[in-house]
């Protein structure tokens, strides 16, 4: 019995997990959510600024990330749409066009937000650090067009956005290492703010820079972007999620600890 | 000479951007403009060279009758696919997009969703308090995964309310997991940064002088 308890079969813990998603999908539960800190300071950031000034929302990932980030993206360009801040989006990762375009016109038609006059999305170039570095002189030198094909300099928009001094903060959502190349390049380079948004298996990399305030908000996967919901009073995907998380993680533990039970008897018995 | 060509290219490039960093004149300034043209021109090759090698690996593969090679046709089919759609009428096209968000989307999606099923089985399996080092890595797993959840501030809060010091330790369970990220997460992650950008200096001296030749390929 102990040695089954020991090598339980995956496929068991495999339906556990199932379950453990299916079952709070189905019936819902609302948990309190704590707000952290980074993200506070990031929706803090956003919420003062004034009308009519930038942000660049960089969607760094692919279909693989987008059950963490996508919640995130649809909560920033709702805060920024009903502040009227006006929002410019674009990937460095070839695979993020697709979805930053679906997702930047999904939120702008809720809003009522208007392509070229209250976004854009200029969409992917090759090249991470060439592309972040050349946007310091002069975006449009980069995105000679938007990804709808309209030249950059006839955006009502870009009238009076050249490079980063007129971007008040970049935040870029990464499933990888390119938040960091946005802090070398952008931060370093051109003293830009960064914030990011990022997926929870590199969370723990984006500490240092928090602390250094080379990164000035950050937005920590499924969690972060529950708080984040919760801060701009939206609740969707990420506080549904975040819910069905703590199922899965209590069902980790709990099996951790039967496991660690079984481990120790067994031993106990051995001796 | 076909060594030497790279190594002195090399070797000018790398100096003179290491330069222009330093000096804010219209010359320094105007050579890395230039330059940075220049690679951005140059890029985009590296996308052809990497499907070139790609198509070869998978030729390779279908000749050599390698375990699964059937599935290289598959390769093939999917980039003639998405060229033949992609390239004439560009991403905004409802063909590609289609293809986008019905195969690649779900199918990529699919294949990080199976992590967490993987994730749960080698917890189960891996996370045994067989020693000291062991144990304390399952005690700040099991705190930064309770942490990371508000299911862990609900247990904790619970708990706690059952002693005097409710009101002094509430959300103690998101405390200490930010404690732990902000703490050793940070003082081990710092330490990291900086042996790795050591590195890369000394990488990037190595190359800049011709003394790390291995990016030019074969043997030297």
């Amino acid at each position: 019995m102990l040695t089954k308890l020991v090598n339980m079969d995956r496929r068991i813990v495999f339906i556990l997990v199932a379950l453990a998603v299916i079952i709070p999908m189905l019936f819902p539960i609302s948990l309190p959510v704590s707000i952290s800190e980074p993200t506070q300071n990031l929706y803090e950031f956003i919420d003062e600024l004034p009308a009519d000034s930038a942000i660049m929302l960089v969607f760094d990932y692919g279909p693989s990330s987008l059950a963490e980030l996508n919640p995130m993206a649809k909560a920033i360009l709702k805060q920024c749409f009903d502040k009227d801040v006006k929002v410019v989006g674009l990937t460095l990762y070839a695979v993020g066009t697709t979805m930053g375009s679906d997702l930047m016109k999904e939120i702008a038609e809720e809003k009522g937000a208007v392509n070229g006059e209250d976004y854009v999305f200029l969409g992917y170039r090759p090249g991470i650090e060439l592309v972040i570095l050349g946007m310091g002189t002069n975006i449009a030198d980069i995105y000679e067009t938007d990804f709808y094909g309209t030249p950059t300099t006839e955006l009502p928009m870009m009238e009076n956005i050249t490079n980063y001094d007129q971007i008040e903060l970049v935040v870029d959502l990464s499933s990888g290492n390119l938040t960091e190349a946005w802090i070398t390049f952008a931060n370093v380079q051109f003293n830009q703010q960064i914030a990011a948004g990022v997926t929870g298996v590199i969370i723990s990399q984006m500490y240092p820079y928090l602390q250094t305030g080379q990164l000035i908000g950050l937005i920590s996967g499924i969690a972060g972007a529950a708080e984040y919901e919760h801060l701009i009073q939206s609740h969707a995907k990420g506080t549904l999620w975040i819910n069905v998380e703590s199922f899965v993680h209590l069902l980790i533990i709990i099996l951790v600890i039967i496991g660690n039970i079984a481990f120790f008897v067994q031993r106990k018995q051995e001796e | 000479m076909k060594r030497q060509i790279p190594l002195i290219l090399c070797f000018l490039f790398g100096v003179v951007m290491l330069l222009t960093q330093f000096s804010p004149h219209s010359l320094s300034q105007g050579i890395y403009e230039e330059v940075l043209n220049w690679a951005r021109i140059i890029t985009p090759f590296a996308l052809v060279f990497s499907t070139i090698t790609l198509l070869q690996t998978h030729i390779t593969r279908i000749r050599r009758q390698t375990e699964h090679w059937q599935y290289s046709f598959l390769v093939f089919g999917g980039i003639a696919i998405m060229v033949v759609v992609g390239i004439p009428f560009g991403p905004q096209n409802p063909v590609f997009e289609w293809l986008f968000n019905n195969v690649q989307l779900p199918m990529d999606a699919t294949m990080f969703s199976l992590l967490a099923f993987f994730i749960a089985s080698a917890a189960y399996r891996a996370f045994r308090a067989r020693n000291l080092e062991a144990s304390l890595l399952l005690i700040t797993a099991v705190i930064v995964m309770l942490g990371n959840v508000p299911v862990g501030d609900l247990i904790w809060n619970k708990l706690i309310s059952l002693t005097p010091w409710a009101d002094t330790y509430a959300n103690g369970s998101s405390l200490m997991k930010q404690w732990i990220l902000d703490n050793p997460n940070l003082s081990a992650r710092r330490g990291i940064i900086l042996g790795v950008s050591l590195g890369v200096i000394s990488q990037s001296i190595r190359i800049i002088l011709g003394i790390e030749r291995s990016y030019l390929g074969g043997g030297d």
